[in-house]
């Protein structure tokens, strides 16, 4: 065998054993008697409507699943399409709601526990705890103990375990159905449970019975054939778990009546039962020995798994930095996750002491209704963005049906829920979007698909959604050097002086070419043909991609259609988050300037971040002038000056041009400002008489001029040329203008 | 002896593994180093973590083993994927028809083997090939208990 085969080693039988076993566990072992109390035999629709949502979701969630096989399943597919802050709503979501799931699996563990051995009930303060609870928590330290250490599991025994389970299963429902009575049965729709209108909340109820299926999706790395066997095993495990539900419902309610069933009459529903089913052949001891020991198996399995894909999501959450990596490290000797183990071990026992059964299976059920609506929308995101590496094995039938049904029954069965249910998994949704904001924005650099696509169509795309994905991108923490690119020839050059910058920041160049398509020639056409309207952009590109990746920085890339030039510029460093642009000025960037001044004016006088603008004549940082007079806009020109020299260990020469008699002042003041901005190695140079001339002459002994713009504004009067740069144009080297942005936090960026 | 050490399989289990087996090795000239490490496979069950998981952390296992002995020997690295940690390292030395499987005894209560399984007394008892168990340095030089140091005679 291959170690690729190794690597694979879940089959079919395997999957379909996860699905399964995660799943059966709560619905019929935990819940019958509240099930049966909440929509009387009628609940057996219930099961059934719980079933048929999420095979739309489970439909989705395979072709999600063969076209991104990665560790983490639902999480992963939400936060790759629809970008890091749902990825933080569905991560957490997750991973919250497989805690409660497993708080839930763990007393109905504790339940049968307390039904077989005798456990004390205990008072600590003001905290009672039931035998019920005692007996969940020591179960639940055991689940979370063997996961952490990693004891050796076995794929046989995962599969004899889940044949155990349906073995009973069958037989418990084969005799049973031997003594139900169709009368018993009836009414159908009891009155005294609201009739029809109780089965959806009900179904919310039960909805917890099928949280397992996309568990499948979160090993789907391991499956081998994963094309085939995925969907097989998601769609398949849905559809076993939903037909024995529905008969195992019918014969529990054919055999003994709805209302004896129900919390207020006995603790163990399904114990009742086989009494009297395996009562009928006289082995009525030995009947609910079994099921005992079927639930007991039943919820630890369910357990084990919840915990066990709990672990991954962390993983996939950390490996996007949505969390500290160091909540996911590997322990040297169990070779497990074990602290991101530990953390989620201590919320489970957390909820165990604070809920109570029925409410943790909902705020578990409602986090992952939420988790799976964002599936189904995440789906729909991946199809319309026709990304290239898309490539599923298998595709939903029907689309776009399937996922938008599966989106609006996920979340619309939340609204079966009650308030307080609801509420809890708010705090969870409202906490994931405070995590992102407050922690995970600075770390995150990934960005989804659905933002990319947005940002790229900035000029289709109605203004508050283009705001919105602007706001709310992942920026990394990282500095951010956008560069606009319309003239190949001075690619090389802004590439370089990006580059250079970003290095010495640990940041990240975004080369961008903006494509000026002509106003009578829709923008949609247009990116259809985008490779014969500009030839150059992928090659552009991948030459700006290779010019930044010689100096070991990161490069992102885009191409931007726009009707405007030079305007774009402004929008898109805005958007793509950009603390510094550079960019190239000359005759021929980025079309013709501004046609309306005013509009102009508008949109240079805010300007979105720090501008570089390079007058280009050659790149050459060798010696360095810079003419100062002071002021903020001197301050970012040392600042790139300082960087240079870092890269380069360029000649840096400070100018000043000082009054006649004037020249000591000068001098001093010359050797404060290098002093402050770190550029105490620089050559001091004092001239006196005109300004213009005087740079220009210095000039004449440097490779590159940086000018800081002495009063804000450059860029306005650059493009609207209402002021000659002389200086720029004059000399014979480069020359790089300086502009400082107005700074704009977050929170303006998203009011504004 | 220098046959011996011509091409080693070099099983390494977690970063202060690889360091110890690294150090340990210093003294001694060596041709070839693979560093080989295991992900345990269920073989039919989810594992214990994900395999992407362990994948970058083997990554980072293999860093030690290359910042300590990449300048002056060659060293090679390959995830092994197996059920049995001890089989999987064997099949690694087979496949890169290695002279020998050098490890260092790893420290850590009779618990933790106990749990996790001997790996050394799996590959003592089992191998085809030499091995040497070259002493822990470091564990040698913090204490003076003479600990078992076999297999160190070369030289």
């Amino acid at each position: 065998m291959s170690d690729e085969d190794l690597a694979k080693d879940l089959g079919l039988v395997s999957a379909l054993a996860i699905g399964v076993g995660t799943m059966i566990g709560a619905g019929i072992f935990v819940l019958p008697g509240q099930a049966a109390a909440a929509a009387g035999p009628a609940v057996a629709l219930s099961f059934v409507v719980g079933g048929v949502i999420s095979l739309f979701t489970a439909l989705s969630a395979s072709e999600l699943g063969t076209a991104m096989p990665k560790a983490g399943g639902s999480y992963y597919y939400v936060n790759h399409a629809l970008g890091p802050l749902f990825g933080s709503i569905a991560g957490w979501g997750n991973w919250m709601g497989l805690a409660f799931a497993s708080a839930f699996y763990t007393l109905g563990f504790g339940d049968y526990l307390a039904s077989t051995v005798p456990l004390p009930a205990l008072a600590l303060g003001p905290v009672g705890l039931s035998s019920l609870q005692i007996g969940a928590l020591l179960a639940g330290s055991a689940f979370i103990a063997v996961n952490y250490i990693g004891a050796k599991e076995t794929g046989g025994i995962q599969i004899a375990i889940v044949a155990i389970l349906v073995a009973i299963l069958t037989v418990f429902s084969a005799l049973g159905a031997l003594q139900a009575d169709l009368s018993t049965l009836r009414p159908f729709f009891p009155d005294d449970t609201g009739g029809v209108a109780a089965v959806l909340p009900a179904t919310g109820l039960v909805f917890v019975s099928f949280l397992g299926f996309a568990k499948i999706t979160t090993v789907a790395e391991e499956l081998k054939n994963p094309g085939r066997n995925l969907p097989i095993a998601v769609v398949g495990s849905v559809v076993i778990v939903t037909t024995m539900y529905a008969i195992i419902m019918v014969v529990l309610m054919g055999v003994i009546n709805w209302r004896q069933l129900g919390p207020d009459f006995t603790d163990t529903p399904v114990l009742d039962v086989a009494d009297i089913a395996f009562g009928s052949v006289g082995l009525a001891g030995a009947g609910i020995g079994l099921l005992t020991f079927a639930g007991l198996l039943a919820t630890a399995s369910s357990a084990n798994a919840s915990i066990l894909a709990s672990s991954r999501i962390n993983f996939a959450m950390g490996r996007d930095k949505l969390v500290s990596p160091k909540l996911n490290a590997i322990h040297p000797s169990f070779a497990t996750p074990y602290r991101s183990i530990a953390v989620t071990g201590g919320l489970i026992l957390l909820f165990i002491v604070i809920g109570d059964v029925k409410t943790l299976a909902k705020a578990g059920s409602v986090l992952h209704l939420i988790v799976y609506g964002l599936l189904n929308i995440a789906l729909i995101v991946m199809r319309q963005a026709d990304v290239p590496e898309y490539q599923p094995d298998f595709t939903v039938p029907l689309y776009p049906i399937v996922p938008i049904v599966g989106a609006v029954t996920s979340f619309g069965l939340i609204a079966f829920m009650k308030p307080i249910e609801i509420a809890v998994s708010l705090v969870f949704v409202v906490g994931g979007m405070l995590w992102y904001f407050l922690y995970a924005r600075k770390e995150v650099e990934k960005q989804g698909i659905l933002s990319e696509y947005i940002l790229d169509r900035s000029e289709e795309m109605p203004e508050p959604a283009v705001s919105a994905a602007g706001a709310v991108a992942p920026d990394g923490g990282k500095y951010r050097v956008f560069v606009p690119l319309a003239n190949p020839e001075h690619e090389k050059d802004l590439i370089t002086l990006a580059s250079a910058v970003a290095k010495q920041r640990g940041g990240t160049v975004v080369a961008a070419h903006i494509v000026q398509v002509p106003d009578q020639t829709a923008l949609e056409t247009a990116r259809d043909r985008v490779d014969e309207f500009d030839a150059e952009s992928a090659d552009l590109l991948a030459r700006a991609e290779r010019d930044a990746e010689t100096f070991g920085v990161d490069v992102e890339t885009h191409t931007i259609l726009s009707h405007r030039g030079f305007e774009e510029i402004f929008d898109a460093a805005r958007t793509h988050d950009a603390d510094l642009t550079v960019m190239g000025w000359g005759p021929d960037s980025h079309g013709s300037p501004g046609r309306v001044e005013s509009a102009m004016d508008e949109v240079t006088s805010e300007v979105p971040c720090d501008f570089l603008v390079l007058r280009n004549r050659g790149f050459d940082p060798r010696h360095i002038l810079v003419p100062t007079a002071g002021g903020p806009e001197s301050d970012l020109s040392a600042e790139v000056v300082s960087l240079l020299q870092q890269e380069y260990d360029s000649e840096v020469t400070l100018l000043y041009v000082a009054d006649e008699g004037e020249e000591a002042t000068g001098t001093d003041f010359l050797e404060r400002w290098a002093d402050e901005h770190d550029l105490g190695d620089a050559d001091l140079r004092v001239e006196t008489g005109d300004v213009e001339t005087a740079i220009e002459t210095a000039a004449r002994d440097c490779s590159l001029v940086v000018l800081g713009a002495t009063e804000r504004g450059l860029l306005q009067r650059l493009v609207s040329g209402s002021v000659v740069m002389d200086v720029a144009e004059d000399v014979d080297c480069s020359v790089i203008l300086a502009e400082k942005s107005q700074t704009r936090s977050l929170l303006e960026r998203l009011l504004g | 002896m220098s046959d011996l050490f011509d091409r080693v399989v070099l099983p390494v289990a977690d970063p202060d593994d690889a360091a110890a087996t690294c150090e340990a090795l210093a003294n001694y000239e060596v041709g070839t180093v693979v560093a080989v490490h295991v992900i345990e496979k269920a073989g039919g069950a989810p594992d214990k973590a994900s395999v992407e998981q362990r994948e970058e952390y083997a990554e980072k296992v293999f860093d030690v083993v290359r910042n300590s002995l990449a300048d002056r020997v060659t060293v090679e690295t390959e995830i092994v994927f197996g059920t049995d940690v001890a089989d999987a390292i064997f099949r690694a030395a087979d496949e890169h028809e290695a002279t020998a499987i050098v490890i260092t005894p790893r420290r850590g209560s009779r618990w933790v083997k106990l749990l996790t399984g001997d790996v050394a007394h799996s590959l003592v008892s089992e191998t085809d090939r030499p091995l040497v168990v070259l002493p822990d340095v470091e564990s040698f030089e913090e204490s003076d208990e003479s600990e078992v140091a076999g297999g160190s005679g070369s030289e």
